[in-house]
């Protein structure tokens, strides 16, 4: 049973652990774990503060497992455990969140749709690697997603609960702040 | 690569000990709809109440008089301002915001721009308060307070006609005088009205007995020195008497 596992699709081996399959949580963990380490590493510094937030998101989905729909994915429904944990870890660190977000607001109006298109995600990666923790958590976020998670506009919008156009709208924001933080590091963008 | 697996083996068997000590246990699935069963009924009582008020907001600016006051030029809209139910509407207002929050837990809600969101819960505030204006619920409110039945909203109702209305009376038409006529106000006083200039209405032809009316101007005693006269529509009529007596359209 447990060497036929990992062929499951993640969303198989929730059901299992919802119908009470527990140990097969731990292909989950191990299928999850180094890329939501790499995703908290864009916001947490200390090695210390990762494992504990590590230990948490897992639990937290362990936790809430029953909530999984399986019709949706199981990795976005994971980066949502971990998007709102790294907000608390965030909060402890006494790091600013704005508490209302003028992006959600009416961001159809400013979106264009051809910049995710014109956007190369292997050259941007290298680029914005190299001056991503200079940027605000709030435009950090979608960068990380969408550059090294390889998540979609859409799947970004389920993970942070905001409608696709903010996605684009914060993308576009990051860029152009990004360009100015590179420009100064002296990287071209 | 190895501090890597090191690291993996540490997280699985920490997240195991926990769960298998007990610690940490799934929670059902009943939790889950139970959530959102509560959320959805906070959400259907904060919807009544929003309703509620917008309506109680608009009942108080018609039965006080304050909603006509726009109609005497710039010092009626001064007025006007001045005795607006503020913290009422501050309190509509925050019952709006708290109605967008907990709505956009909910995925048709947050997968649509805010704009959106805070239109529908504004429209359904406004729908909402039109209806239950419409219905008989505020003139028997109004009148279960007066006869002191109401302990909980009881005060919110009885502060029409209260002294801080000084510039603004609303009544009935008792009296036609030489110089201008006498209302009745909701808490049985009768006030003498007298022109001190030109009024918007033509005095003799449209004001008569039994006509309700808003005026405006400053009180002495029991007289009103009135340079803003209204009559009011039927419509916003029902509320002067006890619902018993005459029945509400």
């Amino acid at each position: 049973m447990r060497e036929k596992l990992p062929q499951k699709k993640d969303e198989e081996i929730a059901y299992l652990v919802q119908s009470g399959e527990i140990e097969s949580f731990g292909i989950l963990v191990e299928r999850y774990e180094e890329k939501i380490r790499r995703y908290a590493r864009k916001f947490l510094a200390d090695h210390e503060d990762i494992n504990d937030v590590l230990q948490d998101i897992f639990l937290k989905a362990y936790k809430n497992i029953k909530s999984f729909d399986r019709k949706r994915k199981f990795s976005t429904w994971l980066y949502r455990i971990t998007h709102n944990e790294l907000i608390n870890a965030l909060k402890k660190k006494k790091k600013f969140l704005p508490l209302f977000d003028f992006d959600v607001f009416l961001p159809s109006l400013l979106w264009d749709r051809t910049l995710e298109q014109n956007i190369d995600r292997g050259e941007m990666t290298q680029i914005i690697d190299k001056c991503l923790d200079k940027l605000e958590p709030k435009y950090r976020e979608p960068i990380v997603l969408y550059y090294f998670e390889n998540l979609s506009y859409q799947e970004i919008a389920e993970i942070l609960e905001i409608p696709v156009s903010t996605v684009g709208i914060r993308t576009k924001r990051a860029k152009e702040r990004m360009k100015k933080i590179c420009q100064k590091l002296k990287y071209k963008l | 690569m190895r501090e890597s697996l090191n690291n993996q083996k540490l997280l699985r068997e920490k997240v195991f000990e926990k769960i298998k000590s007990g610690q940490i246990a799934m929670r059902p699935k009943f939790y889950f709809a139970l959530k959102t069963l509560l959320i959805s009924g906070i959400i259907f009582l904060v919807v009544l109440l929003m309703a509620f008020l917008v309506s109680f907001i608009s009942f108080h600016l018609r039965a006080s008089g304050i909603w006509y006051l726009t109609a005497f030029g710039w010092q009626g809209l001064g007025v006007y301002l001045r005795l607006l139910p503020w913290f009422l509407i501050i309190l509509s207002i925050v019952l709006i915001l708290l109605l967008e929050i907990l709505a956009r837990r909910f995925s048709f809600v947050w997968r649509r721009p805010l704009f959106y969101s805070l239109l529908a819960i504004i429209l359904i505030a406004v729908v909402g308060g039109f209806v239950i204006e419409k219905s008989s619920l505020h003139p028997q409110l109004f009148w279960q307070a007066r006869e002191g039945k109401l302990l909980l909203m009881g005060p919110m109702y009885r502060e029409f006609g209260m002294p801080r209305f000084r510039d603004v009376h609303r009544g009935v038409v008792e009296e036609v005088t030489e110089n201008g006529f006498k209302i009745r106000t909701f808490d049985e006083q009768l006030l003498t009205v007298v022109l001190v200039r030109e009024p918007r209405f033509p005095l003799e032809k449209e004001i008569k007995q039994g006509d309700s009316v808003v005026v405006m101007g400053a009180r002495q005693n029991d007289t009103v020195r009135a340079f803003g006269i209204r009559k009011v529509d039927d419509e916003f009529r029902a509320f002067e008497s006890r619902p018993a007596r005459r029945p509400i359209r």
